[in-house]
C-alpha cells in the first residue's frame, strides 16, 4: 500500500439528510426534509463549491460523499454535483474514488445503477448489525434483510467497490450476536468492512436511555473481546487489516479515510463539513437553514478555522499516522516538516517504545499489538501540554 | 465604668439552638445596630461561619444597657460553639462572670449543652437558662424545663425566648444585670489582662481582645506577654460596638481590644496574662496552656507548582488562627506539602475548605490521623504525628494514643446501638445516666483516632440522627496499636500508611486494598494492591491491566474534535499523582476514612 503524494488531495461532501435518527448519532444531520429542501441545499452546495477560489495543485484523488444519508438525495442531485467538480476543475473523474454513504433501506437497483452512472463507484452501506431487535433499538431504518438486498442489489447495479459498517459493543449486545454479525457480513462478500466500537455521546438518546437504566452496555471487558474477535475473523477471511477500525480485500482500501490518516489536504463542501490544507483546519455552518441562507447571502459557508502551529502540526501527522496499522513513513515525515520525527520526538517516541507501545520497521514507525489496543493512550503523548 | 455597673457574660448553646439569633437581638435591642445595618447573624464574620452556622472566632460587643434608671455596660462575649475549640471556649469563659445557657424547645438538652455547662460551672459562671424558639409549633418548653431540672438547674427560672420573633429579649438582658455578678478586680493593682481571642488587622497589626482582670490599660502603655515574654507598645485601644470603636483606656472589668504593631498572632497566645513591662504584675492569671493541636494531616498542592501558593495561604490562615500549625513535610508520593496540625477534625475541614475556596488551590489532603506518643526501646520518648514515619516495631516500647471523654446523648430506644458502635471503636464505659425518661447520657473513653473515622456519621445513622455528641481530651494512653502499609506496585505508598489497632489492622487492610482495587484506574499492566503489617503482606488485590483504550469510531475530516476528546482525557489523567508510574486519583487518597469497620 504506497502512501499518497503529499500533493494528493480529497473533497468531502456532506448531505445532512435523514429519514430518521438513530439514537447513537450525534453526527450534523437533520429529518423531515422534503424533495424542496433537498434542491435549495444542493444549490447552495454547488454555490458553496463555485465560491472556492484556492484548489490545491495536486491530484484529486477522492471524493467522498457523506451524511446523513446521501441515498436520499436524487440521483439527479448527485449528478449535479459531480458535473460541477468536473467542470471547475477541467478534469474527467475516471481514476477518482468516489464513495457515497446509502442506507440500506434507502434504495434499490435501478437507482444505485444511476448513481453509478454518475460517477460514484464505491459505496458505503450502514449494516452495524444483524440483528433485528438492535437494529430497531438503534432507530435504524432497516432491517438485516434490506440490508442483505442491498447489497445484492449494489453489485446488480455495477459497484465492485462496496464497504459496510458494523458497530459493536451495542446495549444488551453478546459476544455471539457479534459472531452472528461478522458471519453475516462476510457473507455478503464486501471489499471492505469499518468495524466501529459504539461511542455514547452526550445528549444522544442513547445516552439518556443509559442514564436512566433503560440501556446498559456490554460488562467489563466484552467489548475488548469483540474488537479482538471481529480482527480475527475478518483476518482469516482474507482481509486486510490497514487502519485501527478498517479492513479491505488487497488494494480495497479506501483513498479517502487514508488522507486523513496521512494529513493530506482535503475540502469541505456542505453543511459541518470539515477540510484541511496548509496547516489550516476549517469547518463549514451546521445549520442546514443557516447555512443555505449563508450561501443565498453571497458568503463561503465557512463557520471557523484554527491555524496548526508546526509542532502540532508535526504532532497530529504522527498520531493521525500512527492509526495506519503500517503507521508512518519517516521519510514523509521528513519531506514534509524536514525534520526527522526522532529529532522532533525522541524522547515520547522513545519512552513509548520502551514501554512496548510503538515499533520501528524499516522507515515505518507504527504501533505494535499492544499499542492498537491502547491507541489512545499513545495519541494522548501528542495532544495538549505536557 | 464603675465594676458594679459593667456585666460580663457569654451565650452557650448546642449547635443551632439558636445561640446567634438571640446576640443578634440583644445587640439590636440595645440599639448598638440599627436594624437596617444588621446583617443575620453579625457576630460570625466569616462567610464560612454563616454559611455553616457556626462560630470560629469569639468576639466581644459591648451593649449599653438602661436598667431602672441606671446605665449599664453589658460585654456579650461571644465563644466558638464546637468541640475542637474546647480551650478557645473556656478562655472566653474566663473572661465573663455569667452565661446564658441556650436551650432549643424544640429539641431539648443536648450532647454539647452539657459540654457548655460543665465548662461554665468549672468557671465558677452563673447560669441563665433561656428556652429559646419557644414559637416553633413544635416547642415544648415544659419538657425542657424538666430535663433543666434533671441536669441541676432551676427550670422554673429558665427565660422563655424567641430569637427570631423577639420575645423575651428585654428580660434577658435585666436578668443578666440582676443575675450576673459584676467584676471584683482590684483596680488599683498592677495590671493582669486575660487574652482571650486575637485577630489579624492588616493595617493594624494583631487585634488583642482582652479582659481587664485587674488595674487598667491605657494607649501608650508598654505591655508584656508574661508566657512569651514579647513587649510592645499599645498604639490603639477599643471596644466592639459591633464596629470597631477606639477609646483611651480599658478599667478593671472591662473587655475590649488593643493593639500594639504585633505581626502575628504567633506572639498573642490565647490565656496568656497581659501586664505592664515596667511594672509586671507578679503571678499570671491561672488556666494558661499552648493550644496543642490534637489531629494532623499532610496538604499537598495538586499541581506541584502551587505550592508556594499553599505555603503563602497557611502564612496568611494563620495570622488568625494561632492553633493551626504547619511544617513542610516531602512524601514519596504527593511530592512537596505540608504536615498541618489541627484542633481538631472540624478545624481541619474549615481551613482545608478555606483554602480551596478562598485561596482557589486544588489539594490532596491525606486521611487524618491523630498524634502518638512513643516510647523508645532506647529509652527516648518521641511524638509522631505522620504514620509513615512510625519507627519499626522492634524499636518501640510503647505507643501512647490520646483518648477523650465522650459524651453521648440518645434517645433511651438507641442506647443498645450506640454502646454497640462505641464498643467497635473501643470505646470504654464509664457510666449512664437519664436526662428524662425518654433519653439517656452515656459517657466512655474514646481514642481520638477512632472518632475520625465516621464516628460521628455512624452514630447518626445509628440512631436516626436523634443523638448528640460531644468530646473532651482526656490523657495518653498504652493501646496495642501497629503500623498499616499500602503497597501499590510493590512500593510503599507513605500517603496510606495508617496506625490502627492490631485487632482491627488485618480487617481495615482488607477493605482499603479492595476499595482502591475500585479507585485506582486500570493502566498499562497488572498493578498490585497490597496491604502489609510491620512487612508481612495481609492482604492482597490487583488491578488488572488495561484491556483498550481505542477511539475506533470516525469523524469524518472533524479532526480537531478527535484531538479536544483526547485532550480532554489528557487533562483528566493530568488531575491524577503519579505515583511510581502508577496514576492514582485524589479520592484514593481520602479513601481511608470511609473504609468499614465490619
Amino acid at each position: 500500500m504506497t502512501n499518497p503524494s503529499l500533493s494528493d488531495w480529497g473533497l468531502y461532501i456532506h448531505i445532512p439528510f435523514c429519514r430518521s435518527r438513530c439514537t447513537y448519532c450525534d453526527f450534523n444531520t437533520v429529518i423531515g426534509m422534503g424533495e424542496e429542501d433537498h434542491r435549495r441545499y444542493v444549490d447552495a452546495l454547488l454555490l458553496q463549491w463555485q465560491r472556492i477560489s484556492a484548489i490545491p495543485r495536486g491530484n484529486l484523488v477522492s471524493i467522498f460523499i457523506g451524511g446523513g444519508t446521501p441515498s436520499l438525495l436524487a440521483p439527479d442531485h448527485i449528478d449535479r454535483i459531480l458535473e460541477a467538480v468536473r467542470r471547475k476543475l477541467g478534469i474527467s473523474l475516471e481514476g477518482v474514488e468516489i464513495t457515497m454513504e446509502a442506507n440500506p433501506g434507502t434504495v434499490n437497483e435501478s437507482r444505485l445503477h444511476k448513481y453509478r452512472l454518475s460517477g460514484v463507484n464505491r459505496l458505503s452501506l450502514g449494516v452495524q448489525a444483524w440483528q433485528n431487535h438492535h437494529l430497531q433499538r438503534l432507530k435504524r431504518a432497516h432491517s438485516v434483510l434490506e440490508a442483505a438486498q442491498g447489497v445484492e442489489a449494489a453489485r446488480l447495479a455495477g459497484f465492485d467497490n462496496i464497504n459496510l459498517d458494523l458497530i459493536y459493543g451495542l446495549p444488551q449486545q453478546t459476544l455471539a450476536e457479534w459472531e452472528d454479525s461478522l458471519t453475516g457480513v462476510l457473507g455478503l462478500n464486501p471489499d471492505h468492512l469499518s468495524l466501529y466500537q459504539l461511542q455514547v455521546e452526550e445528549g444522544t438518546p442513547l445516552a439518556v436511555q443509559l442514564q436512566r437504566g433503560r440501556a446498559s452496555l456490554p460488562a467489563g471487558d466484552m467489548s475488548a473481546d469483540m474488537a479482538d474477535r471481529g480482527r480475527e475473523r475478518l483476518i482469516e477471511a482474507g482481509f486486510v487489516p490497514y487502519e485501527i477500525s478498517n479492513y479491505c480485500r488487497p488494494n480495497k482500501h479506501s483513498r479517502h479515510n487514508r488522507l486523513y490518516w496521512t494529513m493530506n489536504p482535503y475540502l469541505a463542501l456542505g453543511a459541518g463539513a470539515h477540510g484541511y490544507w496548509n496547516a489550516r483546519r476549517w469547518w463549514i455552518i451546521r445549520g442546514v437553514r443557516r447555512y443555505i441562507e449563508d450561501l443565498q447571502a453571497g458568503g463561503n459557508g465557512i463557520a471557523g478555522e484554527e491555524r496548526l502551529e508546526r509542532l502540532e502540526e508535526m504532532r497530529e501527522y504522527i498520531w493521525l499516522g500512527l492509526r495506519e496499522e503500517g503507521g508512518f513513513s519517516r521519510n514523509r515525515f521528513r519531506d514534509k516538516f524536514s525534520i526527522n520525527p526522532e529529532s522532533a520526538f525522541g524522547a515520547v517516541l522513545g519512552g513509548l517504545h520502551r514501554r512496548g507501545l510503538v515499533e520501528r520497521q524499516s522507515e515505518y514507525i507504527r504501533l505494535t499489538g499492544r499499542g492498537r489496543d491502547l491507541a489512545n493512550y499513545v495519541f494522548r503523548e501528542f495532544v495538549g501540554s505536557s | 465604668m464603675k465594676q458594679s455597673e459593667i456585666r460580663n457574660f457569654s451565650i452557650i448553646a448546642h449547635i443551632d439552638h439558636g445561640k446567634s439569633t438571640l446576640a443578634d437581638r440583644l445587640i439590636e435591642y440595645t440599639g448598638t445596630l440599627s436594624a437596617r445595618e444588621m446583617a443575620p447573624q453579625v457576630l460570625d464574620s466569616m462567610e464560612l461561619e454563616r454559611e455553616r452556622g457556626i462560630t470560629i472566632k469569639a468576639q466581644a460587643v459591648r451593649l449599653d444597657y438602661e436598667h431602672e434608671g441606671r446605665h449599664y455596660e453589658l460585654n456579650l462575649i461571644d465563644t466558638p460553639g464546637h468541640v475542637d475549640f474546647t480551650y478557645e471556649v473556656s478562655r472566653a469563659l474566663q473572661a465573663c462572670e455569667g452565661a446564658l445557657l441556650v436551650i432549643d424547645a424544640a429539641q431539648g438538652v443536648e450532647a454539647q449543652t452539657l459540654a457548655n455547662l460543665y465548662l461554665a460551672l468549672e468557671h465558677d459562671l452563673t447560669v441563665i437558662p433561656v428556652i429559646n424558639k419557644i414559637d416553633l409549633p413544635n416547642a415544648n418548653p415544659e419538657k425542657v424545663q424538666e430535663e433543666l431540672i434533671e441536669i441541676g438547674l432551676d427550670g422554673t427560672e429558665a427565660i422563655m425566648v424567641s430569637a427570631k420573633l423577639g420575645i423575651g429579649i428585654d428580660e434577658t438582658l435585666a436578668l443578666v444585670v440582676s443575675r450576673v455578678p459584676p467584676p471584683h478586680g482590684d483596680e488599683n493593682a498592677v495590671l493582669r489582662a486575660l487574652i482571650f481571642d486575637s485577630r489579624f488587622d492588616s493595617y493594624k497589626g494583631v487585634l488583642v481582645y482582652i479582659r481587664v482582670v485587674d488595674g487598667s490599660l491605657r494607649v501608650g502603655d508598654q505591655i508584656r506577654f508574661m508566657a512569651t515574654g514579647a513587649s510592645f507598645e499599645v498604639a490603639e485601644i477599643g471596644v466592639f460596638r459591633p464596629h470597631p470603636t477606639t477609646v483611651s483606656s480599658l478599667t478593671t472589668g472591662e473587655v475590649g481590644y488593643f493593639a500594639a504593631s504585633i505581626k502575628t498572632v504567633q506572639d498573642t497566645h490565647v490565656g496568656d496574662t497581659v501586664t505592664l513591662a515596667a511594672n509586671p504584675a507578679e503571678e499570671p492569671l491561672p488556666g494558661y496552656r499552648p493550644a496543642q493541636p490534637m489531629v494532623f494531616s499532610g496538604l499537598y498542592p495538586v499541581e506541584s507548582s502551587d505550592y508556594g501558593r499553599l505555603r503563602e495561604a497557611l502564612e496568611k490562615l494563620q495570622l488568625n488562627d494561632a492553633s493551626l500549625t504547619f511544617e513542610p513535610e516531602t512524601s514519596a508520593a504527593l511530592g512537596f506539602g505540608f504536615r498541618a496540625g489541627f484542633l481538631g477534625l472540624l478545624h481541619l475541614d474549615v481551613v482545608q475548605e478555606r483554602l480551596e475556596r478562598e485561596y482557589n488551590l486544588s489539594l490532596i489532603t491525606t486521611a487524618p490521623n491523630v498524634v502518638y506518643q512513643v516510647h523508645l526501646t532506647n529509652g527516648e520518648e518521641i511524638r509522631v504525628d505522620n504514620p509513615a514515619l512510625m519507627p519499626p516495631s522492634g524499636e518501640i516500647q510503647e505507643i501512647r494514643e490520646p483518648m477523650v471523654n465522650a459524651s453521648i446523648i440518645t434517645p433511651s430506644e438507641y442506647i443498645g446501638a450506640v454502646m454497640e458502635l462505641a464498643q467497635e471503636r473501643r470505646g470504654i464505659y464509664k457510666d449512664l445516666s437519664y436526662i428524662d425518661k425518654q433519653r439517656a447520657m452515656l459517657n466512655y473513653l474514646l481514642p481520638l483516632g477512632e472518632i475520625m473515622f465516621d464516628f460521628f456519621d455512624q452514630l447518626k445513622s445509628r440512631t436516626r440522627g436523634y443523638a448528640s455528641f460531644d468530646y473532651q481530651w482526656s490523657d495518653f494512653v498504652p493501646a496495642d496499636l501497629v503500623r498499616l502499609d499500602i503497597l501499590i506496585n510493590g512500593e510503599v505508598v507513605d500517603a496510606f500508611s495508617m496506625i490502627a489497632h492490631r485487632d482491627k489492622a488485618y480487617q481495615r487492610g482488607r477493605s482499603l486494598v479492595e476499595k482502591l482495587r475500585d479507585l485506582i484506574p486500570r493502566q498499562l499492566f497488572d498493578v498490585p494492591l497490597q496491604a502489609a503489617i510491620g512487612g508481612r503482606v495481609i492482604a492482597r488485590e490487583t488491578v488488572k491491566a488495561m484491556r483498550k483504550d481505542v477511539l475506533a469510531k470516525c469523524y469524518g475530516g472533524d479532526i480537531t474534535r478527535k484531538r479536544k476528546l483526547l485532550e480532554k482525557q489528557k487533562e483528566g489523567k493530568k488531575r491524577m499523582k503519579s505515583v511510581g508510574s502508577v496514576e492514582i486519583p485524589q479520592e484514593a487518597f481520602m479513601a481511608i476514612l470511609r473504609v468499614d469497620d465490619k
